[in-house]
């Protein structure tokens, strides 16, 4: 049987007269590593703060570990971890502070949220700077802390907003490594992301946003097979992003206008 | 490269960055969610100008009177009323300038002359110092319209007396704001806060012994008060009245001497500013430690409650105690008390006008409520993103009230007995009646407030600079709403007060005010969950305000 872990039925929002998120179904199974991708302003973000629970849906409906959101807002809540857009910091307190803070309000006893949030930093490598208040990390810093925040109450789902993000490479690579460890425990993730190169790198699955319209979504074998077309060529999810996405590539050759570029 | 950028003149950019907060302006009125808060600009914007408008008159007609009579010299007083306020009310009554980092204009090719005068500009542009300016121009004035010969002068020692404050005024706020961000020397301020406490109780007894022989010292100083710059101007004025210029000229030189030395010291801050350095609240990243993570003690009392709401008091003590200049106007109250109740004299002289402890008590009490409830008026200020958790995390909203509002209730008590303490020990208990009326009354006042101020944080939000003394504005709304409640809660308790004198029945107010405060305690608790539902309908605007 596979559960499915995110369900949503014509999630819409509307801001205004602007649509940011039209009719999105979703269906992400759970343990898959699922991609969101899709340009600057294609309602990634969007999506992603209706699912954790920071926005409300103008229609539609959502459903989450099989509850449906709006009427196990708390059982849910409990189950997922997000880091959300601007990463919802603490700024003035100190990383260690900020994990207590988070443990304890995710419900953890404790005992288990001094332990937890010692093995985090560590794991981090945020330990060596105790004092520091959060508004003087560097901003990887605050990424890697802003994880493990989301990760210290042990969530079933995931939520990733741009995580990689002004991430170095070295900390890019411990976070990939706890992204893996955890799906292969059979959490779900849920990553958005602008750049294509980290979602084909990443992730099992991939769901893809253009103009607030999900409009593709599967599997990425799934999806390079439905693409390729003549006789098996390789069609690589790059191909796909710019076909969807980049039909209005028009806009390319006006860079060349800018002739005073030097 | 032909036609890279050329050099912009000053006046230009000026201009540009004028032009650029009037477009801040009125596109953060054009937003809908804005509109309320014009509305409360509007009122906000009526009754300080009537205020000023105020002001001005009195002052114009104090400076005429005083040129007419040919006291000129006792113009000082007007400038030492105008400097006092100049320099003290930013600080009081915080909130009331604009929001713009001028550090941000750093990455634009701009001389440092341009981004001195623009700097100094913004010390102009708040409104404790557009009163002054108002105030010092009616001055002006009205010394002109009854001597014309004056005109010369006074506007000569208006500007310099004006550069003096602005100047001044702009390097304390960066002195403070500095200093404030440090840790160690925001204990160093708490302990001084401490000691000054207990000082001033032991001022009014030393004052009693020793009173005698202060007077005459201080007549020996007041001379040297001459030699201060609102002294100056007034002397300058009073000797250009006279036609004695050579006098003139030199005490309008020594407060050009002032401003000078002041822009100078404010020159040596801004030039550290233009290279780069960022010299508010951020601290040089402390030395590596390993392995020092401190472990929290034992959950205290805290424990007993529910580990959200514990968690969130933790957070809110943490960060009152971070925010250096917050917590410095939690504690001017209590400092101002203690010094007012020292007094011995002061408390003859009340005494001596039949105004006892009986009214004295219930007044000073409400004036630290008030001080005190103002912030928890827009709680979420200094939130930033975090306030997303709120929404993230699995609870329900009221527990992050209870937190806080437990946080304010504590500061509240706290200052309080301190304060009451020290004013039963200097003065005396008041009555028994009076008494219990006045606790009863506290919890009616403090938490009728609460369910109010809950409503308004919610309502309207608005981002606050962490420890930072300029540039705030606070939302105009919330401040409005503060306003309201708090009148129409102390207008309710005077008369309950004065009913009881009317009846004559000395125990009637305690037993109002033990109603009316079992009343506020029900209603607060009634309408958590109704602010629970409201988190839920304005969490968009609340996350809007708080994450741009
Ligand atoms: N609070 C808001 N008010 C008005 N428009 C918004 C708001 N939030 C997002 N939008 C608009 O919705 C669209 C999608 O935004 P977002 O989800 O942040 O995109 P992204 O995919 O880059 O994360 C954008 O056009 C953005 O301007
Ligand atoms: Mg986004």
């Amino acid at each position: 049987m596979t559960d499915l872990a995110i369900v949503t039925e014509k999630l819409t929002r509307r801001f205004g007269a602007l649509t940011a998120v039209d009719n999105v179904d979703l269906r992400v199974t759970a343990g898959q590593f699922f991609g969101f991708l899709g340009p600057n302003g294609a309602g990634k973000s969007t999506t992603i703060k209706m699912l954790t629970g920071l926005l409300a849906p103008t229609s539609g409906r959502m459903q989450l570990l099989g509850m449906d959101f709006s009427s196990h807002t708390l059982a849910v809540k409990r189950q997922i971890g997000v880091v959300p857009e601007g990463m919802g910091l603490f700024e003035r307190l100190t990383g260690a502070e900020y994990l207590n803070f988070v443990g304890r309000m995710y419900g953890l006893d404790h005992a288990t949220t001094l332990q937890r949030t010692e093995e985090l930093l560590e794991f981090m490598q945020l330990a060596d700077r105790p004092k520091s208040m959060i508004a003087d990390y560097s901003h990887g810093m605050q990424k890697k802390l802003a994880l493990a925040a989301a990760v210290i109450h042990g969530p079933r789902i995931l939520f990733l907003d741009e995580p990689f993000e002004g991430v170095d490479a070295l900390a890019a690579g411990a976070l990939k490594a706890l992204l893996g460890r955890m799906t292969a425990r059979g959490a779900t993730i849920f990553l958005t992301s602008h750049v294509l190169e980290i979602v084909e790198r990443l992730c099992s699955h991939v769901g893809i946003i253009h103009q607030g319209r999900l409009v593709a979504q599967g599997s990425i074998q799934e999806l390079r097979a439905g693409i390729a077309g003549e006789e098996g060529t390789k069609t690589t999810l790059e191909q796909i992003f710019l076909s969807i996405v980049g039909q209005n590539g028009a806009e390319r050759s006006q860079i060349e206008e800018l002739s005073w570029l030097t | 490269m032909a036609d890279v950028a050329q050099p912009v003149g000053i006046l230009k950019q000026i201009g540009l960055i004028a032009g650029l907060r009037w477009r801040m302006l009125h596109n953060n009125l054009r937003r809908k969610q804005n509109r309320l808060d014009l509305l409360g600009l509007i009122i906000g914007g009526v009754l300080a100008g009537a205020l000023v408008l105020g002001v001005c008159f009195v002052l114009f007609e104090g400076a005429r009177g005083f040129v007419y009579s040919g006291n000129t010299t006792w113009l000082s007083l007007i400038f030492w009323a105008i400097f006092a306020w100049w320099q003290l009310s930013p600080i009081v009554v915080a909130g009331f300038g604009v929001s713009f980092d001028f550090r941000k204009l750093l990455r634009f090719p701009m001389s440092f002359g341009t981004f001195y005068i623009i700097a100094l500009a913004y010390g102009l542009a708040d409104f404790s110092g557009l009163a002054a300016v108002c105030w010092l121009v009616s001055v002006v004035i009205g010394a002109i319209s009854a001597q014309i010969s004056l005109l010369f002068p006074m506007v000569a020692v208006g500007l310099l007396f004006v550069l003096f404050n602005v100047t001044l005024e702009r390097l304390l706020g960066s002195w403070l704001e500095r200093w404030l961000a440090q840790r160690r020397s925001r204990e160093l301020f708490f302990a001084g806060f401490i000691l000054l406490m207990l000082g001033l109780q032991l001022l009014g007894p030393l004052m009693n012994r020793f009173g005698n022989s202060v007077g005459p010292w201080l007549m020996r100083a007041l001379p040297y008060f001459a030699y201060f710059p609102a002294s100056l101007a007034g002397k300058s004025v009073g000797a250009a009245s006279a036609g004695n210029y050579r006098e003139f000229m030199l005490a309008a030189g020594g407060i050009a001497c002032y401003a000078l030395f002041f822009g100078s010291l404010l020159w040596l801050r801004f030039a550290a500013q233009y290279r780069g350095e960022e010299l508010s609240e951020s601290q040089a990243p402390e030395k590596t430690v390993r392995k020092t993570v401190r472990r929290e003690t034992a959950e205290g009392t805290l424990g007993l409650m529910s580990p959200q709401i514990a968690a969130v008091i933790r957070k809110e003590f943490r960060y009152l105690l971070r925010n250096g200049f917050a917590a410095m106007v939690l504690l001017i109250p209590p400092i101002l008390v203690f010094a007012l109740i020292s007094q011995s004299s002061l408390l003859q002289f009340m005494g001596s006008k039949g105004l006892s402890p009986e009214l004295f008590f219930p007044s000073f009490v409400a004036y630290i409520v008030l001080i005190l409830m103002a912030p928890a008026y827009n709680s979420f200020a200094y939130e930033n993103t975090g306030v997303q958790t709120y929404f993230t995390a699995p609870l329900q909203f009221r527990d992050v009230f209870l937190g806080k509002n437990f946080v304010q209730v504590c500061l509240i008590v706290t200052e309080l007995t301190l304060c009451i303490a020290a004013f039963c020990y200097r003065v005396g208990a008041p009555s028994a009646p009076i008494f219990l009326a006045t606790l009863a009354a506290i919890v009616f006042t403090v938490v009728g407030q609460l369910s109010i101020a809950n409503w308004s944080s919610l309502s309207f939000p608005r981002k606050l600079a962490f420890g930072q003394v300029h540039g705030q504005r606070q939302s105009r709304m919330a401040v409005l709403i503060a306003f309201a409640a708090q009148i129409l809660l102390f207008g309710i308790s005077s008369l309950v007060l004065g009913l009881g004198r009317w009846t004559g029945d000395r125990w009637l107010p305690a037993k109002v005010f033990a109603l009316l405060a079992a009343a506020a305690v029900g209603g607060y608790v009634a309408a958590l969950d109704a602010l629970t539902s409201y988190a839920e309908k304005k969490k968009e605007t609340l996350i809007e305000a708080l994450c741009r």
